[in-house]
């Protein structure tokens, strides 16, 4: 992406009032994007913490300024809550002189295929593709959330582009279940990668409990080593259970790869 | 001018003090840290105006801050940065958008939002937050915002466009009544929390129709 010094960029995540887990991985993207001196500005604000969506802009000095929703998938956040909090009226928005750009959320951007493909690969070090199953795990039942769908059409892609033996994605609450992961699929390994936008209490505990990794969701989530002990052997399989993908570093890459497909789609 | 320059300025001004942080100018930059560690000389270091965040996050016990203007910042530390745009930063992170709301205010420009306008604009879930009564939002917010144990901004918003807040003490809604030299946190609309928490009050109330 050109740099743009005259351009705020504005990262939205719903954070958290219980816990820091759900805002960390937007501010480490606001972070590492802020190093690389692209843009005159970044800033974060959250649904759940402060500075809220409300308050954001009021700390932005630029008068062009980018929003990029840090979500799964389009849906209530980005449809809805997002918008009427900034007060959007569509893409771009003139609101007290200054321009609002409102971008797609990352997870619903292409380039998620490639950080997927990363992360379980990383998960599983010098394991083969063709002997492994891929799986997605979204939340599934959402209100209004197109996660499960984007999970699926993420799982489309990885089946056609990757050498996987199967790629599924599966759902904690609607089938295919990964907790019927076992029966689900038959290669020998298995990589469990969460689509999800930052760990949390589904990653930490609800998975691994439906994986079997856990016999009980335990406390103190942030402090858990599951992700650590790979692979775990069940089933007569080795199961690799990756922390979900919104952590993953090159989600920043993908944050600006959505301000970038808004400078195509709405060339002046 | 942009608000790490305002920020120079404030301080050029005299202003040494948001929330319950002190700043003081150093050699080559700035030292932030906790009101009441003024005088301290034993004081964990911290350099990197991302590490605010982490100061901000919980508090002496250990339990996490949802809301980064309530009075319970911790205690111990000593944050260094080095130039206008790093303390930009890192009281962004300590006080998230408090000093561009002090500046609007200042100017002028500052536009509070009445709770029942910001109740009214809810979906989902909190949509219900209409139905609570004057009287409930009055209690509501008498016990969560306040000023010990609550929150330590200062409420600028009314109840309605034609109803003043009533009850609050005058120290919880007047903006300059500050010790000198503190630049107030203003509350210009009711947070997310507190919508929150009106959410089981409200649920309470049948629906008027
Ligand atoms: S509504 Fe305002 S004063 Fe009350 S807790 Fe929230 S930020 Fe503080």
């Amino acid at each position: 992406m050109q740099s743009k010094p005259n351009s705020a960029l504005v990262i939205v995540g719903h954070g958290s009032t219980v816990n820091p887990d759900s805002s960390a991985p937007t501010h480490l993207h606001a972070d590492a994007i802020r190093v690389r001196g692209l843009f005159g500005e970044v800033h974060c604000c959250f649904w759940k913490e402060e500075p809220s969506v409300r308050e954001v802009l009021r700390m932005v000095d630029r008068d062009d300024i980018y929003i990029v929703p840090n979500f799964i998938s389009e849906g209530y956040f980005t449809d809805n809550v997002i918008p009427r909090e900034f007060g959007l009226e569509g893409p771009m928005t003139v609101r007290g002189g200054r321009l609002l750009k409102y971008c797609e959320p990352v997870g619903s951007h292409a380039s998620m295929t490639r950080v997927l493909l990363h992360r379980a690969r990383e998960a599983t070090p010098g394991v083969d593709p063709a002997r492994t199953a891929f799986l997605i795990v979204g939340h599934g039942t959402g209100l209004n959330d197109n996660s499960a769908k984007a999970a699926k059409e993420q799982a489309a892609r990885l089946r056609t582009e990757t050498d996987y033996a199967e790629v599924l994605s599966t759902y904690m609450e609607e089938p295919p279940l990964v907790a019927d992961w076992a029966t689900l699929t038959s290669a020998p390994n298995v990589v469990v990668v969460p689509f999800f936008i930052s760990d949390g209490l589904h990653s930490y505990q609800d998975i691994p409990v439906l994986l079997g990794i856990e016999e009980e969701a335990g406390a103190a989530a942030s402090q858990r080593g599951v992700f650590r002990h790979n692979p775990h052997s069940l089933h007569g399989r080795a199961l690799y259970y990756a922390s979900a993908i919104g952590t993953e570093p090159m989600i920043a890459d993908v944050i600006l790869e959505q301000v970038a497909q808004f400078d195509r789609t709405h060339a002046a | 001018m942009g608000i790490a320059a305002e920020i120079v300025r404030l301080l050029e001004e005299g202003f040494d003090t948001i929330g319950q942080v002190r700043i003081l100018r150093t050699g080559g930059g700035f030292d932030l840290r906790h009101v009441d560690d003024a005088g301290r000389g034993d004081l964990h270091v911290w350099c990197r105006p991302e590490e605010a965040r982490q100061i901000a996050a919980s508090d002496d016990a250990g339990g996490y801050r949802p809301l980064k203007t309530a009075p319970n910042l911790r205690r111990g530390w000593s944050l260094r940065v080095s130039g206008a745009e790093e303390l930009r930063l890192a009281l962004d992170f300590l006080y998230p958008a408090m000093i561009g709301t002090f500046l609007e205010w200042r100017a002028g420009g500052l536009m509070p939002v009445p709770l029942r306008e910001t109740l009214g604009r809810q979906t989902g879930m909190y949509r219900v937050t209409v139905r609570i009564t004057d009287a409930q939002a009055g209690e509501l917010i008498a016990e969560h915002c306040k000023l010990e144990g609550g929150c330590l901004r200062k409420i600028l918003w009314s109840l309605s466009a034609e109803t003043p807040l009533k009850g609050l003490s005058p120290a919880k809604t007047d903006p300059d009544g500050v010790r000198e030299g503190e630049i107030p946190l203003l509350c210009a609309e009711a947070c997310n929390l507190l919508v929150a928490a009106a959410r089981p009050v409200a649920k309470q109330t049948p629906p008027s129709k």
